[in-house]
């Protein structure tokens, strides 16, 4: 067993390397100027240039749609976060009235093509208001987020005992102390996981967020899908956007390192 | 313990999925039996709308091409996520480099991958498309249909293999060891290994890979709207680019409507049938 | 089976602690040896460096003879049972106690006549068309035992605390069958435990392993009337031999400043080791004579013997707990003095044994 795992590693770092391949090319377009970019085929940049990071940092279509987008993720975070945490402490914890039912219903919400409730999500958030806000988007996210935190945390809660509930409760402390001062802290990797799905799942969607959206609020991932048919192809602007997009995931992926390896020992995520 | 007050706990979770899931899903239902001139003018059409959407043959073209698109992605991602994940080392300093570097893909933003591989593919700017034509091969995934094919598979793989390995990692990575130690001492071989110890702990985590997969694979949208934009002619339309065209390009609500709740059914029915078919073999092994 | 050579065997994960230090045991063909040790002594590595699971640093492994240092687990030829029960989730139970059997080229039909030969000595032929999934704890440890003595040539059975899952109220069947099997089949056997008594019961001989070294090996019998050293004395009984600080003074061996009886030992301190049954407490004028002044703190009894009820009485001597297993009738009110048997009494010095039976 060790030593046919130890031949088999040259092939992970094969698959690494052809994951990072397409990436390492996104990172030479976007120090790249433009007439490098469709000259000759450089793989590596003669002339590096940050003239593409320059120009999405003062120009305000760019900045400000990353603004929006960091907005509706976290405030799609922090509400699936906030919804769930009692809903899957009640599912771990209680059987109730089609319990069952519920939790397999809020799942199958998961399996709901994006592109069903476009039209719908447009009428219902341009009739109360919200219609081009990061809240709508942040809304209509929760579609697919609050499922998913509400199961991940189930998973989470399920392993702790209901022992330490029951002890919190015999030493006379009230349900929502014991709620936060104690059963918080002790599934914080769970939340931790959560924090981690619902963030990539609201930040890597576009179809949604390009349908809720018109000009105010418009996120980067619209700005850059509308570069390329308008402006032409400025592939260096694009592909130092591209770069920016992937660095909050990679940043939030780093935070919950630990958390995340212990998620999937659980085999939760 | 029974307690029917945890649906208070329950009910913030109903009201955000009510207001995001059921609402805009009776709309749907309701704008599929009618037939809507403007906001006044609505005739009830039963199931006409059903009917049609059935006899498209954009729309049975659009459901062959993903019922394709969608096994062909499984078939590789799954074994191959599998592999990966059995070449990742359990313990050590390199797991965790390991784990992060495969998530990488996962953080993306959809639509940037499209632009990734869009740069990536491109016979003039890319790196793959200029190496494939500089070994002599025609390549140009704007112009032939099975080189669109080909990049939006290449793509795929690329971006969501990762999850299926992830999993497959979590599910390895809880196998005791005892259970190596008693294979190494029985003589088994190193596909007895993964077919008698590993395969069978699997099962669990790679329900959920495939079914996530599955569902995933069958609503895509974002990645080939970029990168091919459903061509050339329309060898990359999908059923979810298709309905967004007629959703929100022509605005032909009725249809498009029928469309979506069919689209949303045959989703819920292929991942039933998955579920249900491997719940049944799980029996089996009782 | 095989006899077992072990010489000069050392293992460390990390450069700075040994797990194990130079381990030199022989086992005879057919022996059931148990190694025992509170956790953390080394036991499990000395168990995987048998296996062939682990390569040592240093020393041999013979297996009749045969160098088997550098062999890895399938080579060896050897079979284990795990703490907890490890099977193939998808094989049937026969399937599970054939498994290593096909693997070495055996023929179906062979196979199946062993597996259903095994499975009747463990008397478990009813389960094999079941799935292990639908199977108790016990019935699984069962079978993991089945597959461990499915190999008729298998040159030693390996035990790992292989009673640790199953409950209590069990535990005694599994150990029978296992030592009724042994016996029948002249298994050589090392049964890995931390429980003195399983250790005692089950095995011909017993090596005690601390902090990486064995500290005694011998017969139950051996480690329990003369341990070599004071961990195996504080080990190995329920509870364990009382150690009292002593003294040699002019070729007598005193405790609490008590001639008790001659020694050949050179005159300093030392620690004399008593079984809780080798001395009584008594009272009265009698006593007095010949006994060390001894306080008692409390008396447990322990049901009756021909008739007279007994107990574990625990008692303070210089502050320190003695215990004593002996008839109540001899403990009155007044005071106690400790007897103990000048036959039996071993003394230790530098926790080495030094003397023993006087």
């Amino acid at each position: 067993m060790t030593a046919d795992a130890r031949k088999a590693h040259w092939t992970l770092y094969l698959y690494c390397g052809w994951l990072l391949l397409p990436l390492y090319w996104l990172l030479t377009m976007a120090v790249k100027r433009n007439q490098d970019i469709t000259g000759t085929l450089e793989v590596i940049p003669a002339r590096p240039t940050l003239d593409n990071f320059v120009e999405i940092f003062t120009n305000p279509v760019w900045y400000e749609a990353f603004a929006n987008s960091l907005t509706y993720v976290v405030v799609n975070t922090l509400v699936s976060v906030a919804v769930a945490l009692p809903a899957a402490y009640a599912f771990s914890r209680y059987r109730f009235l089609g319990d069952r039912h519920l939790f397999f219903w809020l799942l199958t919400n998961r399996m709901a093509p994006p592109a069903v409730f476009l039209l719908p999500f447009f009428q219902l958030y341009s009739a109360i208001g919200l219609f081009d806000t990061p809240f709508a988007v942040a809304l209509a996210h929760c579609l697919f987020t609050v499922p998913l935190a509400v199961w991940i945390l189930e998973g989470f809660m399920s392993a702790v005992p209901r022992e330490l509930d029951e002890m919190s409760r015999i030493d006379g402390h009230s349900r929502a102390w014991f709620f936060f001062r104690i059963f918080i802290p002790v599934i914080r990797s769970g939340i931790g996981v959560t924090v981690f799905f619902c963030f990539m799942f609201s930040w890597v969607e576009l179809l949604i967020a390009r349908t809720l959206t018109a000009s105010d609020a418009k996120p980067i991932v619209v700005v850059m899908t509308r570069t390329v048919s308008a402006a032409g192809l400025d592939w260096g602007v694009l592909a130092a956007a591209g770069v920016l997009t992937i660095l909050p995931g990679i940043a939030v992926v780093w935070f919950v390192r630990r958390h995340l390896v212990k998620g999937f020992a659980m085999g939760r995520v | 313990m029974r307690n029917d007050k945890a649906w208070l706990a329950v009910l913030p979770v109903v009201i955000v999925v009510a207001f995001t899931a059921i609402v805009p899903l009776m709309t749907v239902v309701n704008y599929s039996v009618q037939d809507i001139f403007d906001v006044d003018t609505r005739i009830f059409v039963g199931l006409d709308w059903y009917r049609e959407t059935l006899r498209d043959p954009r729309f049975i073209d659009a459901l062959l091409r993903q019922v394709l698109f969608s096994g062909l992605v499984l078939a590789i991602e799954v074994p191959l996520g599998i592999w990966i994940a059995r070449a990742v080392p359990r313990e050590g300093p390199a797991t965790a480099a390991f784990l992060i570097v495969l998530a990488i893909p996962l953080l993306i933003p959809w639509n940037v991958v499209g632009t990734i591989w869009q740069i990536f593919a491109r016979p003039d700017i890319g790196l793959l498309g200029a190496a494939v034509t500089a070994i002599g091969l025609s390549y140009n995934y704007t112009g032939s249909a099975l080189d669109a094919w080909i990049t939006l598979l290449l793509m795929d793989v690329w971006h969501w293999t990762s999850l299926v390995a992830l999993l497959a990692f979590a599910g390895l990575a809880s196998i005791p060891r005892a259970c190596y130690q008693a294979a190494e001492l029985d003589g088994a071989n190193a596909w007895q290994v993964f077919r008698y110890v590993e395969l069978p702990r699997l099962r669990a985590v790679l329900t959920i890979a495939v079914m996530l997969r599955l569902m995933d694979s069958l609503m895509i949208y974002t990645e080939p709207f970029v990168l091919t934009g459903g061509g050339p002619g329309n060898s990359t339309t999908f059923l979810s680019q298709y309905l967004t065209t007629m959703a929100v390009g022509q605005f032909d609500l009725g249809p498009a409507a029928a469309f979506s709740v069919l689209y949303f059914l045959l989703i819920l029915l292929l991942c039933w049938l998955f579920y249900t078919s491997v719940m049944k073999g799980g029996a089996d092994d009782r | 089976m095989a006899a077992i050579e072990i010489r000069g065997l050392q293992h460390r994960y990390t450069e700075a602690e040994a797990v194990l230090d130079g381990i030199d045991l022989t086992l005879s063909d057919g022996e059931a040896h148990a190694v025992l040790g509170g956790s953390g002594a080394g036991k499990t590595t000395l168990l995987n460096l048998l296996a062939g699971l682990l390569q040592p640093r240093a020393g041999t492994i013979r297996f009749d003879g045969r160098d088997v240092t550098r062999l890895g687990g399938a080579g060896r030829n050897v079979a284990q049972v795990f703490q907890f029960p490890v099977l193939y989730p998808s094989l049937c139970v026969a399937g599970n106690i054939g498994f290593a059997l096909g693997n070495r080229g055996w023929k179906k039909p062979a196979v199946r006549r062993r597996v259903a030969e095994v499975a009747g000595l463990l008397e478990i032929a009813p389960l094999l068309g079941r799935r292990p999934r639908s199977l108790s704890l016990y019935e699984k440890q069962l079978v993991a035992i089945a597959r461990a003595l499915a190999r008729p040539d298998v040159a030693v059975v390996l035990l790992d605390e292989p009673l640790t899952a199953v409950e209590p109220a069990t535990k005694w069947r599994l150990r029978r069958a296992l030592k009724t099997i042994q016996q029948q089949l002249r298994l050589t056997m090392v049964y890995v435990t931390h429980d003195q008594s399983e250790a005692l019961t089950f095995a011909d001989r017993i090596t005690m392993l601390h902090r990486g070294a064995a500290l005694q090996t011998g017969t139950p019998s051996e480690l329990y009337e003369a341990p070599s050293h004071t961990e195996v004395a504080r080990f190995i009984g329920s509870p364990g031999m009382n150690l009292v600080e002593s003294e040699v003074r002019g070729g007598q061996l005193c405790v609490g400043q008590k001639a008790i009886a001659p020694t050949g030992l050179s005159d300093g301190p030392c620690v004399t080791g008593f079984r809780p049954e080798w001395a009584t407490i008594e009272t009265g004028v009698a006593a007095v004579r010949e006994g060390i002044p001894i306080a008692v703190d409390t008396v447990r009894p322990l049901g009756t013997e021909d008739g007279n009820p007994v107990g574990l009485v625990t008692a303070s001597l210089d502050g320190k707990p003695v215990h004593v297993r002996q008839r109540l009738e001899k403990l009155q009110a007044g005071s106690a003095y400790l007897h103990l048997d000048p036959e039996r009494l071993v003394t230790y010095r530098n926790e080495q044994l030094a003397t023993h039976a006087g």
